[in-house]
C-alpha cells in the first residue's frame, strides 16, 4: 500500500468512527465503505486500486475461454462467475466450477479475488458441472411422490389389486394408522424443505433427481403395495406391538424435527456459516452430547418404529438401505466437523452413540 | 497394485490359470467323448454336469482377482458375467430338471467352454510373457460368434424353464404370510430375460472396442516369442 493510500485509510477510519459515534452503525458495515462516501475518496480509490486481469481456461483442454480485464480486487468468485456467464450464456453460474488448479478443489462463491494466491493476472480453470437443479426442487419432488403414491395404494385405486377390491378399505386398523404415519412423515418433510432447512449448496446435478426419485418413489410403491394389500397380515403381537411402534415413531419424529430446528438456528438467514451444534433447552437435542448427526439417528428410529408397526419385509429393507446411506453421510459430516473445528467434542459418534 | 505383490502372486496366479484352463479342457474333452460315445448331442449336459457346476462356481474367485488387481478387467463387468453364469448354472439349469435335456443348454455350455479355454490360455500365456498372436487374435475375434451363441442358449433355456417354474411355484413366496412379502420367480425370470436387451449390446460393443484397441496396433506388435 502506498503512503497516500495509507493516509487515506486513516482518514476514512477516522471519518467512520465519527459517523458511528453519531449512530450510523447499522448503515456502515466497515470503514472501507467510507472511502466511497466522498467523491474525493472515490476518485482516490479508483486511482490507487490495482485492477486484476482474469483469464479463465478450460481445465481439460487448457483452451482460453474468457478474458476479463479491469476486475476489482474485492470481486468475489461469484461475481466472476456472473461475468463469465455473460460471455458464455450456456454456462450459468451454478454449473461453473472455478479452480486455481485444473485438478484442484472448486473455489467458493464467497472467496475474494485479492485474498487468493494469484498475481494481478489471475488464471482460473473452469469445469462444467453439467445441468443443475435446485435442492429445493429435488426435495419437493422426491417427497411429494411417496406421499401421493402411498395414498393411491391405500385407497386401492384400480389396476393395483384384484378388481373386487377397488376403492375398498382395509379391515385392519393398523393399516389406517400406518397410512397416517407415512403421510405425516412426508408432509413434515415437505414443510421442512419449504420453511426450515437452510441449504449450503443451491444446486445439485440434474441426473440426481432421476436417481433420487426412483429410490423414494420405487420403495414407497413397494412398501405401500404390501401394507395395503387385501391379504395383509397384521403384527403378531397385536395391539402391544403397534402401540410400542407408534410411541417410537412419534418420539423420533419429534426428535428429528427438533434437530432440524436446532440446526436451522445455528445459521443466520441467507448465510452459509458452519458452527458446532450443541444441546439446547429442548430435551430432544440433548442427544447432541453423544452424536454428530442426530437427525439421522432419529430418522432411523422413525423407520424402525414403522417397520415394527407394519411388520413388513420391504419396510425393513427400506430402513436398512436408508440406514446404510445415512451412516455414510453421517461419517462424512463427522469427519468434516473434526477437520474444521479443533475443539470438537470427543465423546460424539457419527450416528449411533458409542457404536458407529 | 504394488509391483512387489504382483511379483509374489504371479507364480500362484499362473498356476491358478493353468488349473482353470485344464478344468475347462476337461469339460471340453468330456463333451467330445460323450458325443462320440452316444452318437448324438442330446443329454450331453449330464456328462459334464458336475465339473461345470464346480468350475463355474469357482469362477467367483475371478471377481476377487479383479478387485485385488491381478487381472486388469473391470470388477463390475467380470462380476456381472460370473453372476449371470452362476445364476444360469444353479438357479435355472440345476433347479429345473426338465430343461436339462434341452439343446439350448448345450449351446451355452459349448459357448462358455470355448470362450473360457481361449481366455485362460490368454491369461496364462500373458503372465508367462509368451503370448502367441493366434491366442490374442482368437480371444478378440471368436466372441463375435460365441457371445450371441451363449446369449441365445441362455435365453432359450430360461424360456424353456418358465412353464415348469410357474406350474410348481419354484422359489416363490405367496401372500398371506407373517412378513407381508411376496416373490414370483416366474416374473423374475421374465425380467431377467428382458434385462438382456440393454445389457448384452453394452458388453458386445465393449468387446468390439477392446478389439480395436488391442488388435488395431498390429503393425507395432510383432509375434511374441
Amino acid at each position: 500500500m502506498t503512503r497516500s493510500s495509507a493516509g487515506l485509510d486513516l482518514l476514512a477510519k477516522a471519518y467512520h468512527s465519527l459517523l458511528i459515534g453519531c449512530g450510523a452503525s447499522s448503515v456502515l458495515p466497515d470503514w472501507t465503505s467510507c472511502l466511497s462516501l466522498t467523491w474525493l475518496g472515490k476518485a482516490f480509490q479508483t486511482a490507487t486500486m490495482k485492477h486484476y486481469e482474469v483469464e479463465i481456461l478450460d481445465a481439460k483442454t487448457k483452451d482460453k475461454l474468457c478474458f476479463l480485464d479491469k476486475v476489482e480486487p474485492n470481486a468475489t468468485i461469484g461475481e466472476i462467475k456472473s461475468m463469465f456467464h455473460k460471455s458464455h450464456p450456456q454456462w450459468y453460474p451454478a454449473r461453473q466450477s472455478i479452480r486455481l488448479d485444473p485438478k484442484g478443489k472448486s473455489l467458493k462463491d464467497e472467496d475474494v479475488l485479492q485474498h487468493l494466491p494469484v498475481g494481478t493476472t489471475a488464471t482460473f480453470y473452469f469445469r462444467d458441472l453439467g445441468a443443475q437443479i435446485s435442492w429445493v426442487t429435488v426435495f419437493l419432488t422426491e417427497y411429494a411422490g411417496p406421499l401421493l403414491i402411498y395414498l393411491m395404494f391405500y385407497f386401492r385405486v384400480p389396476f393395483i389389486y384384484a378388481p373386487k377390491y377397488d376403492f375398498t378399505t382395509s379391515k385392519h386398523w393398523v393399516v389406517h394408522l400406518a397410512c397416517m404415519c407415512h403421510s405425516f412423515h412426508y408432509v413434515k418433510r415437505l414443510l421442512e424443505t419449504l420453511f426450515v432447512h437452510r441449504f449450503s449448496h443451491g444446486t445439485m446435478p440434474l441426473r440426481n433427481i432421476f436417481k433420487n426419485c426412483t429410490y423414494y418413489w420405487g420403495f414407497a410403491a413397494w412398501m405401500a403395495y404390501y401394507i395395503n394389500h387385501p391379504l395383509y397380515t397384521p403384527p403378531i403381537y397385536g395391539e402391544q406391538q403397534i402401540r410400542l411402534a407408534l410411541i417410537v415413531f412419534l418420539f423420533c419424529q419429534i426428535g428429528n424435527f427438533s434437530i432440524h430446528i436446532a440446526l436451522r438456528n445455528l445459521r443466520p438467514p441467507g448465510s452459509k456459516t458452519r458452527k458446532i451444534p450443541y444441546p439446547t433447552k429442548n430435551p430432544f437435542t440433548w442427544i447432541f452430547l453423544l452424536v454428530s448427526c442426530p437427525n439421522y439417528t432419529y430418522e432411523l428410529g422413525s423407520w424402525l418404529g414403522f417397520t415394527l408397526m407394519t411388520q413388513c419385509l420391504p419396510v425393513a429393507a427400506f430402513t436398512l438401505v436408508g440406514f446404510i446411506q445415512m451412516t455414510v453421510w453421517a461419517k462424512g459430516k463427522h469427519r468434516s466437523y473434526l477437520k474444521e473445528f479443533r475443539d470438537y467434542p470427543t465423546l460424539r459418534s457419527p450416528i449411533l452413540p458409542f457404536i458407529l | 497394485m504394488p509391483s512387489s505383490l504382483k511379483a509374489r502372486t504371479s507364480g500362484t496366479t499362473e498356476l491358478l490359470y493353468e488349473s482353470f484352463l485344464s478344468r475347462w479342457l476337461v469339460i471340453a474333452v468330456g463333451l467330445v467323448r460323450a458325443y462320440l460315445a452316444r452318437g448324438s448331442y442330446h443329454g450331453l449336459y449330464y456328462s459334464i454336469e458336475k465339473p461345470l457346476k464346480y468350475f463355474q462356481t469357482g469362477a467367483l474367485l475371478e471377481i476377487l482377482h479383479c478387485a485385488v488387481g491381478i487381472v486388469p478387467s473391470s470388477v463390475v463387468l467380470t462380476g456381472f458375467q460370473v453372476m449371470s453364469r452362476v445364476f444360469l448354472t444353479w438357479a435355472v439349469t440345476h433347479s429345473v430338471r426338465e430343461v436339462q435335456s434341452e439343446d439350448s443348454v448345450l449351446l451355452f455350455v459349448v459357448a462358455w467352454t470355448v470362450t473360457e479355454i481361449i481366455r485362460y490360455s490368454f491369461y496364462t500365456f500373458s503372465l508367462l510373457n509368451h503370448l502367441p498372436y493366434l491366442i490374442k487374435w482368437a480371444r478378440y475375434t471368436f466372441f463375435f460368434v460365441l457371445y450371441p451363441m451363449g446369449v441365445a442358449g441362455e435365453l432359450l433355456t430360461i424360456y424353456a424353464a418358465l412353464p415348469y417354474v410357474q406350474k410348481t411355484g419354484l422359489y416363490s413366496i405367496t401372500l398371506p404370510n407373517n412378513y407381508n412379502f411376496s416373490f414370483d420367480y416366474h416374473t423374475f425370470l421374465i425380467l431377467v430375460m428382458i434385462s438382456y436387451i440393454p445389457l448384452f449390446p453394452q458388453l458386445y460393443f465393449h468387446m468390439i472396442r477392446q478389439r480395436k484397441k488391442v488388435l488395431g496396433h498390429v503393425e507395432e506388435y510383432s509375434k511374441v516369442e
